[in-house]
């Protein structure tokens, strides 16, 4: 073989095996064991703050609710679809005995109107819809410009829960 | 002298460093050439395979789902970024199509066109597909975005260089990259969720169970009675991206 064949080839091996050792160096351990990415990433992404409870916490504590809600309307609601996440709150209500949670724990009331109408609220979009669950009734719906009550004194629009119950509609 | 300076000779030398440096590229190529790629089809194991319904009909686009999937998920509140959105479709009378999805139905729908306009109109909850033959892991440069074994396609964050590939090939337009780290964010399924045993957080507070989530390998599971039950039909099926959110009484307009 010429001397120049032979340089050539051991510079390529050269090049060659510093190519595997960087490969080896910089590409992470996990990479290609379940694909073309890193395997580690999967349960990087599963390590999270949840923040939603599910509404079997909340029946702990607040069980004379759940059976009033149970035979109303609103029966297949969970208590979190209105109340916001609550995982904090049910986290840490056995910390405080007495039942006065600080204001941060404490959970959002919706009382106001617009936040009835989230759902209630006439819409073209809503009147087709019927219900597996509660004997085929239709979602009823307000147009809340009409719908309302206005204080005798003030003349402002009274809530929606001066009326209605939340809780069994 | 030399003696006292080291006994090893040039020839030892050289041999010892070739069996280390050749020892460790022996290594590198066995272990990271055994890449298992199951990109094109669905591994066919026994494991989890998750699939999503969404029924169109039992829909009221409270947009709760929506708000439930930021507050989980840390999304930032401005109304560009999504992972998880109610729009409203309307189809008037003379045949042309309205869309809306004011701040992704967060704060609700007004209704802005008269009934007697209106042949029919329905919401349409989306999200990521989680697509088992996915363009948009497909496209990414550095291997930073792909779909575990049990469907759920995710985004490594570690290793994103955020070059918005994705958020093209995405054609659901699931994909935003986060302002605050730069990188792509999108659904996860809630996976950290999903290891302790919980629905996801648009599951769990859809008021009337529009939403249904389950293992598709299951024949007994929720999402497979859904589809047994129901006409089920994805969006875009002409591009075939193997999309694994399936909608009960899809109308061909929506895109």
């Amino acid at each position: 073989m010429p001397q120049h064949l032979k340089r050539l080839i051991s510079f390529f091996a050269i090049l060659l095996i510093l190519f595997l050792i960087m490969r080896q160096v910089l590409i992470p351990k996990s990479f290609g064991q379940l694909g073309h990415y890193r395997a580690d990433a999967i349960s990087e992404n599963q390590v999270r703050e949840l923040h939603y409870a599910g509404s079997e916490n909340c029946t702990k504590c607040h069980d004379s609710i759940h059976i009033e809600k149970d035979e109303g309307y609103h029966k297949q609601l969970k208590c979190e679809v209105c109340h916001g996440p609550g995982l904090k709150h049910t986290q840490y209500a056995d910390k405080f005995k007495d039942g006065h949670l600080p204001d941060s724990l404490l959970l959002h009331k919706p009382i106001e109107r617009k936040e009835c109408a989230l759902c209630h609220q006439k819409n073209a979009a809503r009147t087709k819809i019927l219900f597996d669950t509660i004997d085929n009734t239709m979602i009823v719906q307000i147009d809340a410009m009409k719908h309302k009550l206005l204080n005798k004194k003030t003349k402002e629009e009274q809530k929606c829960i001066k009326c209605h119950n939340p809780h069994q509609p | 002298m030399k003696n006292n300076k080291s006994n090893l000779s040039r020839r030892d030398f050289f041999k010892n460093g070739a069996i280390i440096v050749g020892g460790i590229a022996v290594a590198s190529a066995i272990t990271t050439f055994d890449s298992v790629l199951f990109a094109l089809e669905p591994p066919k194991g026994k494991g989890k395979w998750y699939g999503i319904g969404i029924d169109i009909n039992k829909c009221i686009g409270c947009g709760k789902c929506a708000n439930a999937c930021k507050l989980e998920n840390n999304v930032p509140k401005e109304p560009f970024y999504f992972r998880s959105w109610v729009e409203q479709y309307t189809i008037k009378n003379d045949g042309t199509i309205k869309v809306e999805s004011p701040n992704g139905g967060i704060d609700g729908f007004q209704q802005s066109i008269p009934d007697e306009e209106i042949f029919k109109s329905f919401f349409v909850p989306k999200m990521c597909n989680h697509c088992a033959k996915s363009p948009c892991t497909q496209v990414c440069p550095v291997g930073a975005t792909f779909e575990t074994p049990e469907g759920i396609v995710l985004v490594d964050p570690n290793y994103c260089i955020g070059c918005r590939y994705c958020v093209q090939a995405c054609p659901y337009g699931c994909r935003y990259v986060h302002p605050d780290t730069g990188t792509v964010d999108k659904c996860t399924l809630c996976i950290h969720r999903l290891k302790k045993g919980l629905q996801p957080a648009c599951f769990e507070i859809c008021p009337t169970e529009a939403r249904i989530f389950g293992d598709l390998n299951d024949l007994e599971s929720k999402i497979n009675y859904f589809l047994k039950n129901h006409t089920c039909m994805v969006i875009k099926p002409h591009l075939n991206t193997g999309s694994k959110l399936f909608y009960n009484a899809l109308s061909s307009e929506v895109r």
